[in-house]
């Protein structure tokens, strides 16, 4: 009975980080497109049965749910050279294959719609399964499909699997060139708004420094979707091996999000990886020691989360806490010296207000992946900084409400009805107060933050009033 | 004939030589010598008496000494050139003239003449040779001082009436004659009593009583001599002892083989005894008398035959006195201590006898090397089994007697010895292997020990060595075949770290999981048949399933005694059924020492339970304050302040409970783990791995802090252990709480609102018909409630968390002081970010 997981893949961009994910997922377990245990997988060790089933004739099935308003990307992997794999009653396309016209409203609309089918599916999931740990979510925010339906899903999810965790890959917009969805600001909001009350843990996978990494890092001039989206299967995966591979410690999403995210509303995480490759391309070998693996995953320049922080900002930014996911063959004691130079060299700033460490979890590497580098490392840390990327988001969007741009295609739904904007105020209040929330971790006296401040108080009881109930 | 001829020579050449000398000194105008003058007749006569003469002279025959006091006459003489010249011809005369046997006498006679010369110069003579024999001057007018001289001066031999004096006299003074003697000491020598030597029990000893009239001289010597027979009697009397006793087993065969030497050495004495006997009955000749036999025995004689037997009689009659209580290998190392002798002729006589004495124990240790038999039915091998259980038949079945340890056997020699039978022995009885077999039969059939094989036995340490090192080292490496292949005890090692060390992750929290609910239970309602069906379950559901069936086989569920008010969580463990052979290193104490640990990691973890399980109620997703608006001002503060309180606290806890857990997993187990591998790979038989393995699990006790020295350490973990289970329902209490709250506040909410149309409208109308009651209290009580819930909550967390802190610093500031384990790493992962360290800076 393993804590199995139910990865649901919303929209466009989920649908294509959910194909990677699971693609390299078979291969690391030795599971071949058609969901056949290979020949040579018989070395055990791995558990597969997290994430996959086994159907009565033994072909491994993806726990996974591919839901999306538009039927290309799910139809390109219904064509692709894996489409046996997926389990065919799990895949939902609307009816009309319209989309979400990456309107936000419109996505949570249609979810609203189209939510006895999906959860039909998801508990038909959840029966199968002997003690499920939660859901992973993998979208987009800034769509339509991704974004709204995502939002209803979540909130779903929340009522109805309250016990459950929920955990998120949530693709944030490239903010650094013009997008082709100009109402990105609206529909990131309105999502952040979910992902902050609705999620358990939100990994943030932020596409400007996802392209930033594949070009300065890997050296690609122009990084096609596809190669930004192996970086995320990396990292997918990667976060995962604890789970799939059995140690002393951290063998459930729980035991792994428990420690990452000490105080709740503060449960975004970013994430860092070397040695980063995508494929075909040739790598320059080097030297991976655990010390070397731990070192960079604290550079920013391996962060796959962009700070929009200004020096003085960044200066102050804190590690709330660390988890690194070391993989491959690790001589333990190399991670007590590594520890140690790591703060000799004060190369973390963590939290004042309470105890905090670098958690590392060892854990094996696939045996059927073969790789130049020894050992990789992925980091999953809650930092203070990621607050800026919210704070850019709110500034876009108040850019954009104020001018009232763009609101009437949002106004032809039943949330946004009759004027109604409250849902926009709600989300920025929320979005606001998280944003505090992080800032006052940064200093030591977090522990009083929010009770002696009445400016704090009054803003927090003014977002709290306007939340009880949309249609007030 | 020749002799005849001789004798008839003899004078003639004598009267011969006084014809010359006289002749030589006649005065110029005397008429020539007649040989028939009476002058001629007293010198030649006189001449005779001095060469029959058989006194000697009063100087030692050495030539050295004499030839040393001429050269230093010559030097105080003031004539050093002489002395040198003299020194010349001497070294000459001394390496050249082979053929002269007497050189002492030759220089001795030159010496006297040069004497002479010197002195009768006084006196204007110029005769330089015998001056008595001259005509003109009597010698008896000239004083000659010489004592050799002056014997020879009597005319009547007086020397023989002398002789036959003395022979009357010492006839008359003894009772017995020498011969008689000479035999009784001869039977004396073999044990028996003679005519007047008798043995005389108390004071242990041979001698002639008293009333027998001897004189003192013989007495003594007599007694000197009879000392042999006493030793005989002893050497004997011990042998017949020891062969009578036989096959009592305190003799043994090492005291057999002891015996059948003496024996040998025996019968060669008696041979010469029986030499001696038949030389006895010569008649002894008196001084005067020309022998007419060489081969008579007097006591002198007889002490010279018997001085060799006397040496070895001696050693053998010592032996027999320090061998008399010992057995076995000790009388061989007792024997062996007095081989140790720098005369050849005992340190030969020795190594004979070693040699014999050591061949059975030698053959012991072929058979025990070789085979693994311990064919030792009188306890006389240093090595002794007993009979015991399979499990310690490593430990405890065989041990090195020392007592019966050889001294020519070095320890460390015995000790592989020792292991290489039990080796055998080893896999015989607990592998119920045959291969070792094949493995003796190499070293057998190996050629160099072939060749070495002849020199195998006392003395021969190195073939020994060499023997014991290439059984030993078959032997000990089919061993750890057989271990590690056959018995898989890696696998083994791996499975209880896994299992008992609680290293099978999704094992352990799935075992959790389904006994937890159990365990609450208390101690004396559990069945443990029903636990080992949830063992069962957790095995099939987790990876363990893919594991060896044999090693899940092994797997137990152990309650231990529980006493009352117990609850599961004391009493249950897990055990490993390690079976024979591994049992042998995973014996009952070592299984305990494992429990000790096992429980220890099972509160480590059931704690972690707890504290995920406490976060999951605590989950981000889980407290929205939206439902929370309506609260008055004051009431939300201290919700918000009781959660941040909760929240903190848990973020403490949590903080120490897994980097605990991280100094377990990396710097405990897997360190030692590493290292014991590592130890695994170099062992090179079963001690070394058994030593191993005594480390591995040592270093995990001890930085476990479940050894004695870090007792109280242990004891403060266990209050903080219990703290946060505390914790954890006090956690729980209040999110209950708060969820009720929140459940309550949506009502009453929703109930003055006229019921709009919401999501979870449907189930919040069920609620709504139970709860009815509530509502009714209104908004009002509602809010006093929820403040008087939440003051409790914050001053129970308050009051934990302070119990917490001071628990917490109290462990903390105990770590630096644990000298005997190194704890720096806990330490640095507790206070990774020095938040200790600011709150406290003393530390």
């Amino acid at each position: 009975m393993p804590r199995e997981i139910i990865t649901l893949q919303v929209g466009q961009c989920g649908n294509q980080i959910g194909m990677e994910f699971w693609k390299q997922l078979c291969l690391e377990h030795g599971i071949s497109k058609d969901g056949i245990l290979e020949d040579f997988a018989t070395q055990g060790g791995d558990r597969k049965d997290v994430f996959f089933y086994q159907a009565d004739d033994q072909h491994y099935i993806p726990r996974a749910l591919l839901i999306d308003l538009e039927p290309r990307v799910i139809n390109g992997i219904q064509n692709s050279d894996y489409r046996n794999l997926y389990n065919h009653e799990n895949i939902f396309v609307s009816d009309h294959g319209g989309g979400a016209g990456n309107n936000w409203a419109s996505g949570y609309d249609q979810g609203q719609h189209v939510e006895e089918e999906i959860m039909d599916m998801i508990d038909r999931e959840a029966d199968g399964s002997d003690s499920l740990e939660g859901f992973v979510l993998c979208h987009s925010i800034a769509g339509g499909t991704g974004s709204g339906m995502g939002s209803y899903l979540l909130e779903t999810l929340n009522d109805r699997y309250s016990k459950k965790l929920v955990q998120t890959y949530s693709v944030f917009p490239n903010q650094m060139e013009t997008s082709d969805v100009v109402v990105q600001p609206y529909n990131s909001l309105l999502t952040l708004k979910r992902l902050t009350l609705n999620a358990d843990c939100v990994v943030v996978l932020d596409n400007t420094a996802l392209n930033r990494i594949a070009v300065e890092r890997l050296h690609l001039s122009n990084p096609t979707f596809a190669q930004t989206n192996s970086l995320v299967s990396t990292v997918m995966s990667a976060s995962t091996t604890t789970l799939r591979y059995p140690g002393y410690m951290n063998n459930d999403l729980v035991g792994l999000l428990a420690s990452l995210i000490p105080t709740p509303r503060c449960h975004f995480l970013m994430t860092g990886y070397t040695p980063l490759t995508v494929e075909r391309q040739a790598n320059v070998i080097r030297k991976t020691t655990v010390l070397d693996v731990m070192r960079r995953l604290l550079q920013a320049k391996n962060i796959m989360v962009s700070s929009y922080a200004r020096t003085k900002e960044a200066s102050q930014a804190k590690y709330i806490s660390i988890l690194n996911i070391i993989q491959g063959e690790v001589d333990p004691t190399q991670v007590h010296e590594s520890l140690q130079r790591i703060r000799e060299r004060k190369l973390v700033n963590f939290i004042e207000w309470g105890p905090a460490s670098i958690q590392v979890a060892l854990s094996r590497k696939s045996p059927y992946v073969q790789t130049a580098h020894r050992v990789s490392g992925l980091m999953l840390a809650s930092h203070t900084s990621i607050r800026h990327l919210f704070s850019k988001t709110l500034s876009q969007y108040e850019k954009l409400r104020k001018k009232q741009a763009f609101i009437d295609a949002y106004r032809k739904f039943p949330m946004f009805a009759d004027n109604d904007l409250s849902e926009f105020d709600e989300s920025r209040d929320i979005i606001e107060s998280l944003v505090d929330e992080y800032k006052a971790c940064e200093s030591p006296d977090y522990i009083k933050w929010g009770m002696k401040d009445p400016n704090n108080m009054t803003t927090g009881e003014s977002s709290a009033t306007g939340s009880l109930d949309p249609n007030q | 004939m020749e002799e005849e001829e001789d004798q008839q020579k003899l004078p003639d050449l004598v009267k011969e030589l006084v014809h010359r000398l006289l002749s030589q000194n006649l005065p110029s105008n005397s008429p020539p010598l007649n040989p028939n003058s009476p002058e001629f007749r007293n010198s030649l006569r006189y001449a005779l008496r001095i060469l029959s003469s058989r006194l000697t002279p009063s100087v030692a025959p050495d030539a050295a000494a004499i030839a040393d006091s001429i050269k230093r006459h010559l030097a105080t003489n003031a004539r050093s050139a002489d002395a040198l010249s003299f020194a010349d011809l001497f070294s000459k005369f001394a390496s050249k003239a082979q053929s002269v046997n007497n050189k002492w006498a030759v220089i001795y006679l030159l010496k006297i003449i040069s004497e002479d010369r010197n002195k009768t110069a006084a006196v204007a003579t110029t005769t330089p040779l015998l001056p008595n024999l001259a005509f003109s001057e009597p010698a008896s007018n000239k004083g000659w001082s010489n004592g050799v001289l002056l014997v020879s001066k009597d005319p009547e031999n007086r020397r023989d009436v002398a002789f036959r004096e003395f022979v009357d006299l010492v006839k008359e003074e003894n009772e017995v004659s020498e011969e008689v003697i000479v035999t009784d000491v001869l039977y004396a020598c073999q044990g028996v009593d003679g005519r007047f030597v008798k043995f005389e029990s108390e004071s242990n000893r041979y001698v002639i009583p008293d009333s027998v009239r001897v004189p003192r001289a013989t007495r003594s010597m007599v007694h000197n001599l009879c000392e042999l027979g006493v030793l005989f009697r002893k050497v004997s009397g011990y042998i017949s002892q020891s062969m009578d006793r036989f096959p009592n087993e305190d003799v043994g065969t090492v005291g057999q083989a002891f015996c059948s030497a003496l024996q040998d050495e025996l019968s060669e004495y008696y041979k010469l005894l029986a030499v001696l006997e038949a030389q006895a009955s010569n008649p002894i000749p008196l001084v005067s008398e020309s022998a007419s036999s060489e081969n008579y025995l007097s006591l002198r004689r007889l002490a010279v035959w018997l001085a060799e037997p006397m040496v070895k009689m001696r050693l053998m009659a010592d032996l027999v006195e320090k061998c008399r209580v010992l057995r076995g290998g000790a009388m061989a190392g007792a024997i062996h201590l007095h081989a140790q002798h720098g005369d050849p002729l005992v340190h030969e006589f020795m190594r004979r006898l070693l040699q014999r004495v050591c061949s059975s124990l030698f053959e012991m240790v072929r058979r025990w090397v070789l085979e693994g038999e311990l064919e030792d039915i009188f306890a006389e091998f240093f090595i002794v089994g007993q009979p015991v259980k399979a499990e310690s038949l490593w430990r405890e079945g065989y041990s090195l007697h020392h007592a019966m340890l050889p001294l020519f056997i070095p320890p460390s020699l015995a000790q592989r010895i020792l292991r290489t039978g039990k080796s055998i022995n080893f896999l015989r009885v607990c592998c119920e292997d045959r291969g070792w077999a094949d493995a003796a039969t190499e070293v057998i059939t190996d050629n160099e020990v072939t060749a070495r094989r002849g020199g195998f036995g006392y003395g021969e340490t190195d073939t020994l060595e060499f023997l014991v090192d290439k059984a030993a080292k078959r032997i000990d490496k089919h061993l750890l075949d057989v271990i590690f292949t056959r018995y898989k005890f890696k696998e083994h090692c791996l499975a209880i770290k896994q299992y008992l060390l609680l290293g099978q992750g999704d094992f352990v929290q799935y075992l959790m999981d389904i006994v937890g609910p159990e365990l609450s239970e208390p101690a004396n309602t559990i069945s443990s048949f029903k636990l080992s069906g949830l063992l069962e379950t957790a095995i099939r559901a987790s990876n363990a399933q893919y594991d060896d069936p044999d090693i899940l086989d092994r797997l137990r569920v152990k309650m231990m005694p529980h006493e009352s008010g117990d609850r599961g969580w004391d009493v249950f463990s897990l055990e490993y059924d390690a079976r024979v052979p591994l049992d042998t290193v995973f014996t009952e104490s070592v299984m305990a020492r494992y429990l000790r640990i096992f429980n220890f990691l099972w509160k480590l973890r059931r704690v972690e339970h707890a504290l995920t399980g406490a976060w999951k109620t605590m989950k981000p997703n889980c407290i929205t304050s939206n439902s929370f608006t309506r609260l008055e001002h004051a009431v939300k503060m201290q919700l918000v302040s009781t959660l941040r309180r909760c929240q903190v606290l848990w973020v403490e806890i949590n903080h120490f409970i897994s980097n605990l857990q991280y100094y377990i997993m990396f710097e405990v187990l897997e360190i030692s783990w590493s290292n014991f591998l590592a130890e695994m790979e170099v062992a090179k038989d079963l001690d070394d791995l058994l030593a191993a393995h005594e480390k591995y699990l040592h270093s995990i006790v001890e930085k476990s802090l479940l050894g004695d020295l870090s007792q109280s350490l242990y004891k403060s973990l266990l209050v903080i252990f219990d703290l946060i289970l505390r914790f954890r329902s006090r956690a729980d209490r209040l999110y209950e709480g708060i969820h009720e709250l929140q459940a309550r506040m949506t009502e009453s909410s929703l109930s003055s609102r006229d019921q709009k149309k919401t999501r979870s409208r449907k189930q919040l109308n069920d609620k709504t018909a139970e709860q009815g009651s509530w509502i009714v209290d209104g908004r009002k009580a509602l809010t006093q409630r929820a403040g008087e819930f939440l003051r409790n909550m914050g001053q129970d967390l308050g009051a934990i968390a302070k119990e917490y802190s001071s628990l917490q610093e109290d462990f903390i500031s105990q770590l630096p002081v644990q000298q005997h384990v190194d704890l720096k790493f806990l330490f640095f992962r507790l206070d990774f970010n020095e938040f200790y360290r600011r709150l406290c800076p003393s530390m």
